[in-house]
């Protein structure tokens, strides 16, 4: 499914579902990376929020090229949804930055890990498309 | 779905909101209903687990600015009852520190991802930049959480949480519901902290004016005993300080006597001489006159022989007069014996004369003194302080007595007490100020003539040699007071 995207309900239970998800992104040159992040956040039917807590490779890969793959994954294994994103924006405040930073403030504070786990920024990304495997069936 | 399904369909959904609505306005209509604190938490709580299914929830209260604790609870095996959250830790401490409504679904996987890099770090050497893994009250497995801030005009007075074990329990829905039961009930508990703050305060103020009552009824009370107590502090002041004067005095006097002693006993002594000499000198010019030779050589002379007399006269006057200044010195001296502070074994006799002579420019013609003396041995005690009481007891009978009288001092040992009586003829004493003749500072003898100490003293040394002393009195024909001394007081 790619124009006239409206994310599946399913899709937003899988976002928040706690599990970390899989970003891929490429540098100008063409080199990838692939790393993992402990949210992705629904914003709208087409849009959603990447949490920026370190200065990595990924945030440079977006600034000098936009185009991003997010991998998720659903609790039983059986699902994956590929989503196609392009690096829009950051935010490091307001209604989605806070939502964020609330979520992962809450549980960093009480693992002890308040000044590792902080929110930079919400990257924002439009999804151009997705797509949904369905692992159950070649699972044995 | 055919049409009657969706129909089915809407009409349960329809049934199943009419009835969460009238389950809201009936915890509205409870909660504002009592102002019973526990009361409402009940209600909050069972209206959660029963209306709503949400079988584990708590209410926690703002203690101070920085922490929540559980005030109540229901679901837990031990209700979560006391536990503490400081804001801003866990989900519950955010929610209140941000004052926005937390829903939390997949809480274990979350929690797994965050130990799982706490983990990593331990491992590779930075466990330095951990903080403390801090437990908050609530399951301990709960995977899901809905936490909503309780407030009453944007200040914060609680926070509400409902907590499951599923993954995904909580729906917006839910949300909704949670948080119109958290606002009445906010409002509610509200309510009945103002209550309780008005109870608190109107009970204070009335146990203060109970207090104040109580006080006021009693203050007459505690004026009157505190002002007795003031007084005898000031008797008493004034008792040690008359001690401390008499002491004094008592200690010159016993100088000064030793000094006089000295002083006057050598010129005494050549005084008493030189009129021995003058007497034994006047007696051998009379023998040589006498002598016939003499006689019939001189002749009578008649204005010789008168001037010897008188000269002999002078010398007999002498001589008693300068034995007498001897005895009152030596009375002196043994009235104030202050440098031998300690028990002795004295002759009560001896001190009464001791007083007797020294008191004889008040005596003199006007009182006539009997000693009906017994026989007494020695009796151990402060010799000064025996006297002091010999003083007193004879001051107060010469004063006693205006004009003529009559004063008897009579001594007997019965046992191994000795009793000593002194007696007066004088004014007597009224039968209402006889019993308090020995308390400090009472006088009859008017401001500035008494100290009203003699008596107090007097009744303090007897006291100090284990011994009594008693008074009888009747006014108008004199006053006897009996003194009784042990021989050997018990150390």
């Amino acid at each position: 499914m790619t124009n006239g995207l409206k994310l599946p309900h399913e899709i937003r239970a899988v976002m928040n579902n706690g599990l970390p998800a899989v970003v891929v992104t490429c540098s100008a040159d063409g080199v990838p990376n692939a790393t993992i992040i402990s949210h992705v956040h629904y914003v709208d039917e087409s849009h959603i929020a990447l949490s920026f807590q370190f200065f990595n490779k990924t945030i440079r890969n977006v600034r000098e090229n936009p185009h991003a793959c997010v991998s998720l994954n659903d609790l039983m294994g059986n699902m994956q949804w590929i989503l196609d994103a392009q690096y829009d924006h950051s935010e490091a405040e307001g209604p989605i930055f806070d939502e964020m930073d609330m979520r992962i403030e809450a549980i960093a504070s009480a693992s002890g890990m308040s000044g590792i786990f902080k929110l930079r920024a919400a990257d924002i990304y439009r999804v151009k498309s997705f797509r949904s495997l369905n692992h159950a069936a070649s699972n044995p | 779905m055919t049409g009657q399904e969706k129909d089915n369909e809407l009409a349960e959904r329809l049934a199943r909101r009419s009835a969460e609505v009238e389950v809201l306005r009936r915890v509205a209509l409870d909660v504002n209903a009592t102002l019973d604190l526990d009361s409402i938490y009940e209600i909050v709580l069972r209206t959660m687990d029963e209306c709503f299914g949400f079988r584990h929830a708590i209410i926690l209260l703002l203690e101070d600015p920085g922490m929540l604790r559980v005030v109540a609870g229901r679901g837990y095996e031990h209700q979560a009852l006391g536990g503490t959250v400081v804001v801003g830790v866990g989900v519950i401490g955010m929610v209140a520190k941000r004052r926005r409504l937390m829903r939390m679904n997949h809480l274990r996987s979350q929690q797994a991802y965050f130990e799982r890099i706490r983990s990593q770090m331990q491992e590779a050497g930075r466990a330095a930049e951990l903080g403390d893994v801090v437990a908050v009250p609530g399951l301990p497995d709960a995977d899901s959480q809905i936490a909503i801030p309780l407030t009453i005009k944007d200040k914060l007075i609680g926070v509400l949480s409902v907590e499951s074990r599923e993954p995904e329990p909580f729906s917006e829905h839910d949300e909704t519901l949670v948080s119109i039961v958290a606002s009445q009930a906010a409002s509610a508990i509200q309510n009945a902290l103002l209550y309780r703050a008005v109870e608190d305060r109107r009970r204070e103020l009335v146990e203060a004016h109970a207090s104040l009552k109580q006080l006021n009824e009693t203050l007459e009370e505690r004026v009157r005993l505190r002002t007795r107590e003031l007084e005898q502090a000031n008797l008493d002041l004034r008792e040690t300080q008359a001690q401390l004067v008499r002491s004094s005095t008592m200690a010159s006097l016993g100088t000064l006597a030793a000094g006089i002693a000295h002083e006057l006993n050598t010129p005494m002594g050549a005084i008493h001489s030189n009129a021995d000499v003058e007497r034994r000198a006047v007696r051998v010019i009379k023998s040589v006159l006498n002598e016939p030779s003499i006689t019939g050589k001189l002749g009578p002379q008649p204005r010789l022989e008168r001037t010897l007399r008188i000269l002999d006269e002078v010398n007999q006057m002498t001589l008693e007069a300068s034995e007498r200044v001897t005895r009152i010195v030596q009375s002196l001296k043994s009235f104030a014996r202050l440098d031998q502070p300690e028990l002795e074994w004295v002759d009560l006799h001896e001190g009464i004369e001791s007083v007797l002579i020294l008191m004889d420019h008040l005596i003199k013609d006007r009182i006539h003194v009997i000693k009906n003396y017994g026989e007494l041995p020695r009796v151990k005690c402060y010799a000064s302080q025996i006297n002091q009481v010999f003083a007193n007891l004879l001051t107060n009978a010469v004063e006693a007595i205006h004009g003529a009288g009559r004063i008897t001092i009579a001594t007997k040992q019965e046992g191994s007490d000795l009793v000593i009586q002194v007696a007066d003829t004088g004014s007597g004493i009224r039968p209402e100020h006889l019993e308090r003749i020995f308390d400090p500072g009472f006088t009859t003898k008017g401001v500035g003539v008494g100290t009203g100490l003699g008596l107090s003293i007097t009744y303090r040394i007897i006291e100090n040699h284990q011994g009594s002393i008693q008074v009888e009195s009747e006014p108008g024909r004199g006053t006897t007071f009996t003194l009784r001394l042990p021989i050997t007081p018990t150390p």
